[in-house]
């Protein structure tokens, strides 16, 4: 069986050798459109997984913050269910003031594998500084956890953040931030709270311009000052967890959440409409390159329709001699299988070569030399290798079974 | 001695309006180490009573029997596998595959049959080509082949899987009167000398004179049948 599928397939071969230039050419197009595939696919996922990789380190994996998602329900809906009762104008009560039983909560989590959680209190506060002033929202953390837990060290322009724990009422602040108020690090900065208090900050760290959101309107102090300068002692309203692999942040959030009440939102959560808008991305990705393999394999048809229509008196021949209508299909189709084959791993060299050039590449952004994020997985081969080979197959298969179907006696009738 | 093939009321027409007959009624049995010749004017339907005699065509009605088993409800593969192992042909216009070399074209139903190993089917190959007097030639092309040099290689091909029914469609009828004899000759042998049954379709006289049975057809029908004493 298999000496006579060789058999086959070397009478296949003969008609390619045959053929030179045509199956140059459909080889070339299944070469292109799968280092094209392989090209465009590396860029745009390697693009994705970077994009993503910063989404989850922007920010605590699961954020654990002191609102309830949906406010508790009346007490006069909650004992009579179902009955007709409309209450309106009532006072929403959907928000708390500090995580309640937060050690229970932090330990809770660190009790996960790998996982870790930073407990912090946020809040406003005025920054004063020679008659000018700017409104902050100050974080209380304890930097040696915080800065396990989140990326904030590495924006930081100057200073680090366990120099909040060496200077006595330290502060970190944006660069823009320091700017307005006209001050650099080591200068004192008078600090007012909602609550009245008020007390000399001195600044420690500048974070990067370019992250608005931190640079301008966020500072850093540590969980006890901000307790102390807020009026909130012992009290904390976040709880960011890192976890040891970001993807179970959805799951877990969900339970965190069904056990403590607490809102706790996962990254996929805050960014569902970036990860949906990979999704489209994707979608469009993948259409444009399919339709590149679908052409190539129109190449694989034109050959193989050919081949059938020249090799006539050769199917007659072969038929007459005792091949069957299934051996002589099965020929044709080795021949669309040799010429994608071919063509897949001329093109796996190609797309090799193209990651190769677009991986040298340099882009200097925002000062610093980058390079494409590029996505040189074998999954990405063995895509292409398949979406190929299957287009291939079956642009073989529709022209073969013509071949199947040549009667051998006209063939023979006309020639004679 | 029992007949390798026999035909019973074989009738064959194309369908249209009116349908064009091409065999009707014939009947007739071919016995082993016999050669035959079928003539007649052309499209008296001689080739196609050949196509039908060789399993390459169904007939419209009547019964074809090899070895006395009747062909008609067998499958096309079933009746390919007859073809492969126990029929060969020789055609007016040669028909080697041109990309293979002689010897590769002679071993490729013996390659399809796959009784024997790779080295056994080439040393066959080789031997019935030296059979033929084209023992050096085994490695060439068939475009580097003359018109008489083509037509001994398939015949060469044709009893590769040593068939016990050669069929010849005008096997002489490209050829000019040397290379005519010589195939004349060779089907002669493969009747008397090694036993098979030889039918063959000619137009040509010296073909026809050198047959054991004459069959003349006309308008599709046998017209007469001699046999020549050996």
């Amino acid at each position: 069986m298999t000496g006579q599928l060789r058999l086959l397939a070397s009478v296949a071969a003969r008609h390619l050798v045959g053929r030179r230039r045509q199956t140059i050419v459909a080889v070339s197009g299944v070469a292109v459109g799968v280092g094209f595939f392989l090209a465009v696919s590396a860029m745009m996922i390697g693009s994705q997984n970077d994009f993503i990789k910063t989404l989850i380190d922007a920010a605590p994996h699961i954020i654990i913050s002191d609102e309830l998602r949906s406010p508790p329900a009346q007490p006069g809906v909650s004992l009579y269910k179902g009955a007709a009762i409309n209450l309106r104008h009532y006072k929403v009560r959907n928000e708390v003031r500090g995580l309640k039983g937060w050690p229970e909560i932090l330990r809770t989590v660190n009790a996960l594998p790998g996982a870790i959680g930073s407990p912090s209190l946020s809040g406003a506060i005025t920054l004063r500084s020679g008659g000018r002033e700017e409104a902050l929202t100050i974080v209380g953390v304890d930097p040696a956890i915080e800065e396990k837990v989140s990326t904030i060290q590495d924006q930081l322009r100057i200073g680090r953040l366990r120099d909040l724990e060496s200077t006595q009422g330290g502060i970190i602040i944006g660069e823009e931030m320091a700017r307005r108020l006209g001050l650099g690090v080591g200068d004192v900065v008078g600090a007012t709270s909602a609550s009245g208090k008020s007390r000399s900050l001195r600044i420690v760290g500048l974070f990067k311009r370019g992250q608005t959101q931190i640079s301008s309107g966020l500072g850093y102090v540590l969980l006890r000052e901000a307790q102390s300068l807020l009026g909130r002692p012992f009290i904390i309203n976040r709880i960011g967890v890192r976890l040891a692999d970001p993807y179970e942040a959805e799951p877990i959030s969900r339970r965190l959440e069904a056990r403590y009440a607490y809102k706790a939102e996962s990254w996929q959560e805050r960014s569902a409409d970036f990860l949906s808008l990979l999704v489209t991305r994707n979608v469009i990705m993948y259409s444009v390159v399919s339709a590149i393999l679908l052409v190539a394999s129109f190449g694989i048809y034109t050959v193989v329709s050919n081949s059938v229509s020249d090799k006539r008196r050769d199917i007659a021949i072969m038929r007459s001699m005792g091949f069957s209508e299934r051996d002589l299909q099965l020929i044709f189709v080795f021949e669309g299988l040799a010429l994608a084959l071919i063509g897949i791993v001329a093109g796996w060299l190609l797309g090799y070569g193209l990651m190769a050039i677009l991986g040298s590449l340099k882009f200097p952004i925002a000062g610093e030399d980058q390079h494409l994020p590029l996505d040189r997985t074998a999954r990405q081969y063995a895509i292409a290798a398949a979406a190929s080979l299957l287009s291939g197959v079956i642009a073989a298969w529709l022209p073969a079974r013509k071949a199947a179907r040549v009667d051998p006696v006209d063939i023979l009738r006309g020639a004679v | 001695m029992s007949a390798i093939i026999e035909v019973q009321d074989l009738s064959r027409s194309l369908p249209g309006t009116p349908p064009v007959t091409l065999v009707s009624d014939v009947s007739l049995s071919i016995q082993p180490a016999t050669f035959v010749a079928i003539v007649g004017p052309s499209g008296c339907g001689k080739s196609s009573l050949l196509y039908l005699l060789g399993l390459l065509d169904r007939p419209t009605s009547g019964q074809v029997l090899f070895n006395g088993q009747d062909m008609n409800p067998l499958r096309g593969d079933a009746r390919a596998g007859i073809r492969l192992a126990s029929f060969g042909f020789v055609f007016q216009f040669h028909f080697l595959l041109p990309e293979f070399t002689a010897l590769e074209n002679v071993m490729l139903p013996m390659r399809r049959l796959g009784k024997l190993s790779l080295t056994e089917i080439q040393a066959k190959a080789q031997a019935l080509l030296e059979g033929m007097g084209l023992g050096e030639k085994s490695t060439k092309t068939p475009d580097r082949l003359s018109g008489g040099e083509r037509q001994r290689v398939a015949i060469a091909r044709a009893i590769a899987n040593d068939p016990a029914l050669v069929l010849g469609d005008e096997p002489t009828g490209n050829l000019d009167s040397q290379n005519s004899a010589r195939v004349v000759e060779m089907f002669r042998n493969l009747a008397h000398d090694q036993g098979r049954a030889v039918v063959c379709v000619t137009h040509d006289p010296d073909v026809a004179a050198a047959a054991d049975v004459q069959i003349s057809m006309l308008d599709g029908r046998i017209k007469e049948t001699s046999v020549r004493p050996r």
